[in-house]
């Protein structure tokens, strides 16, 4: 493929879909405002132009190419932008399919670097055949790593790497419904049905007001009860739709992970791209044994809206996660190790901590609004166990030379990270002149995640054990290949 | 950190804190000359303008008090592996960052320091950035030729 390509033309209404994301707020005021009669149509014509007239303009500069080296896009109307990405260089691969395009095999497809640019992935085409993607997978698998003008290039790099499944991991439907049923995302979705409370007419609500206190408590607390079913509900239903036929697959260097109904979502990235694999539970999932397991990648196209972390496996029972785990990132351990080297010896001071940290605000509060002080109970009560989960989770320990497991304990969510040594950029210790005479000390491991960074903080830690690390970290930083094929 | 391999900063560092200091109580200074102005022709409160005042004085002068225990608690050390950083007492910290991981290496020099001959030091990895306030010119081209020398090496960073 040398010649430049454009975009199928149905990627036009791709384009004008993100136009109207940009610019609804145009034809709000167009709806809004009043206007003459000259007035509305040239705003009409504005309109046009902004949600027909540039997008048909966008897609019409917008050619590609995936040449055997690199793939490379032509864009802009005014400013010709012209971008190379070579195959090495790609972090993730992430395909979006519509199920409007489903039937015309297309998708979208969007391509990411490490650079440090936000928000945008590097390349985005709004409708390609899928062939382009396999095209693009099967350049990355031939593409010779060369480093730069080193002797370290290895023949046998250049082979054709086979096709087949390593590993390949599918959800079942009771998966499914547990990951739905025990997703925290109710909240938001709670939060939204709130603001549409406030958003509904003042008569209607006054109506409804009136109606409570007639009716007293019981109306009140069943409308609030059946609030929250109703957010539970939609949270799971949207869960199940995004999560819908899970897949996760290991083929070759590169896993993969396929999910969604509407919209089906693949992305793919490389195994050795992988900064650290989390291991995250919510509180409901605490209770139940079900982990979620996500990869730390140096790109945001893996991000979804609610969480910005890949997903690789939606929902696992907790004894079975290392094992299910193993066959696709092979450098984890297959049983839960010990996590007992670093620990919290001292729980006191995580509590103290976070109480004060919520006396100040309570203190004020109570002293301007006194009929609202009784409140500060049940939110000391609250800080205190918070402080409490955050000393007892946080734990860790060395599993190999070079593999670190840390896990921690914030706002009732527990995260166990596996990280290669290579793939930590910086460690931290810190100690207050008063932690001396207690030995404690805190280790911050900062870890690349998205384009920024991710520090995992385990406070008062042992300062023999946070030491200890340290000098592990100090002497394991010879430059070691963390890729087999190298 | 081996306390007897950990270099100190250069001590002329302490003179640029110092000068440094007395460039914020210029700034603060005008500040607060304006915000004297503000209260005198717009009516703006007094007490902005004290407490201005009050700043301008204590801040800098906080600055000059502390840089003898400043110095005295910076250290870094440079091996063929990491960089080894140090600072602070009554909030110690310490932070290694193995040179392997080091994406760039940037040296940098307001007036004050080429004044001095001195420059910082930023090491720059893929997701952080550390610095060290002032370093030797031929310490700081040495690290970067180092660095530069083992990213050449083998360059197996895959951020």
């Amino acid at each position: 493929m040398t010649k430049p390509k454009h975009t199928h033309p149905l990627g036009v209404l791709q384009q004008i879909a993100q136009a109207l994301k940009d610019y609804w707020y145009l034809l709000v005021i167009l709806l809004t405002a009043r206007l003459g009669h000259l007035g509305f149509t040239i705003s009409l014509i504005l309109l046009i132009l902004v949600f027909c007239g540039w997008p048909i303009l966008r897609w019409a500069t917008l050619t590609y190419q995936i040449t055997p080296t690199a793939i490379i896009i032509h864009s802009g109307i005014l400013v010709r932008h012209h971008e190379h990405i070579p195959y090495s260089r790609i972090q993730t691969v992430q395909r979006k399919q519509w199920f409007y395009l489903r039937p015309f095999q297309l998708e979208e497809l969007l391509i990411e670097t490490a650079s440090h640019e936000d928000h945008t992935p590097e390349a985005r085409l709004a409708a390609v055949p899928t062939t382009a993607a396999h095209l693009i997978a099967r350049y990355r698998q031939t593409k010779p790593t060369t480093t730069t003008g080193s002797a370290a290039v290895i023949p046998d790099q250049t082979t054709v790497a086979t096709d087949t499944v390593q590993a390949y991991y599918r959800i079942n439907p009771q998966d499914l419904v547990k990951f739905g049923l025990t997703s925290m995302i109710f909240v938001p979705f709670l939060l939204v049905l709130l603001g549409l409370y406030n958003k509904l007419p003042k008569s209607m609500t006054t109506a409804l007001v009136t109606d409570a206190t007639h009716l007293a408590r019981v109306l009140l607390v069943s409308a609030i009860v059946a609030l929250i079913v109703i957010a539970w509900l939609g949270a799971f239903i949207w869960t199940l739709q995004r999560y819908y036929h899970f897949e996760l697959t290991r083929q070759a260097d590169q896993l993969e992970t396929a999910r969604g109904f509407f919209q089906r979502n693949t992305v793919s990235a490389p195994l050795n791209r992988i900064q650290a694999v989390r291991f995250k539970q919510n509180l409901l999932r605490q209770w139940l044994h079900l982990q979620t397991v996500q990869v730390l990648i140096a790109s945001k196209a893996a991000g979804d809206e609610d969480d910005n972390d890949l997903v690789i496996m939606p929902v696992i029972q907790a004894d079975q996660a290392m094992a299910t785990l193993h066959p696709f990132i092979t450098w984890l351990p297959t049983t839960l190790p010990s996590l007992t080297a670093l620990t919290v010896p001292r729980r006191r001071y995580q509590i103290r901590n976070a109480l004060l940290i919520v006396a100040i605000p309570l203190g004020l509060l109570s002293y301007w609004l006194p009929t609202w002080a009784w409140i500060s109970l049940p939110i000391l009560l609250l800080a205190a166990l918070q402080g409490y989960f955050s000393a007892t989770n946080t734990a860790g320990g060395l599993i190999t030379s070079d593999l670190l497991a840390v896990q921690t304990g914030h706002w009732w969510t527990r995260d166990r990270y596996f990280i290669p040594v290579t793939k930590i950029q910086s460690l931290h210790l810190r100690q207050s002149i008063w932690m001396k005479r207690t030995h404690l000390a805190h280790l911050t491991i900062n870890v690349r995640h998205g384009n920024h960074n991710q520090e995992i903080q385990l406070r008062y830690l042992k300062l023999s054990a946070a030491k200890h690390l340290y000098a592990w970290y100090l002497q394991s930083t010879l430059q070691r290949p963390d890729n087999p094929r190298h | 950190m081996n306390q007897s391999t950990a270099h100190h900063l250069p001590p002329r560092i302490k003179r640029i804190w110092g000068y440094s200091a007395l460039g914020n109580l210029l700034v603060l200074l005008v500040i607060s000359g304006l915000l004297w102005l503000a209260y005198h022709f717009w009516n703006w409160p007094l007490w902005l303008s004290i407490g201005g005042l009050m700043l301008t004085l204590l801040e800098p002068g906080i600055e000059l008090g502390l840089i003898p225990y400043r110095y005295r608690f910076t250290r870094y050390q440079i091996s063929d592996l990491a960089v080894d950083m140090q600072a602070g007492f009554i909030f110690q910290e310490r932070i290694a960052i193995p040179i392997a991981r080091v994406q760039n290496v940037t040296l940098s020099a307001g007036p004050l320091l080429q004044w001095q001959h001195l420059t910082k030091v930023t090491v720059a990895t893929a997701s952080t950035s550390h610095s060290i306030d002032g370093l030797e010119l031929a310490d700081a081209e040495r690290l970067r030729e180092q660095i530069m020398r083992l990213a050449q090496e083998a360059r197996h960073d895959q951020a």
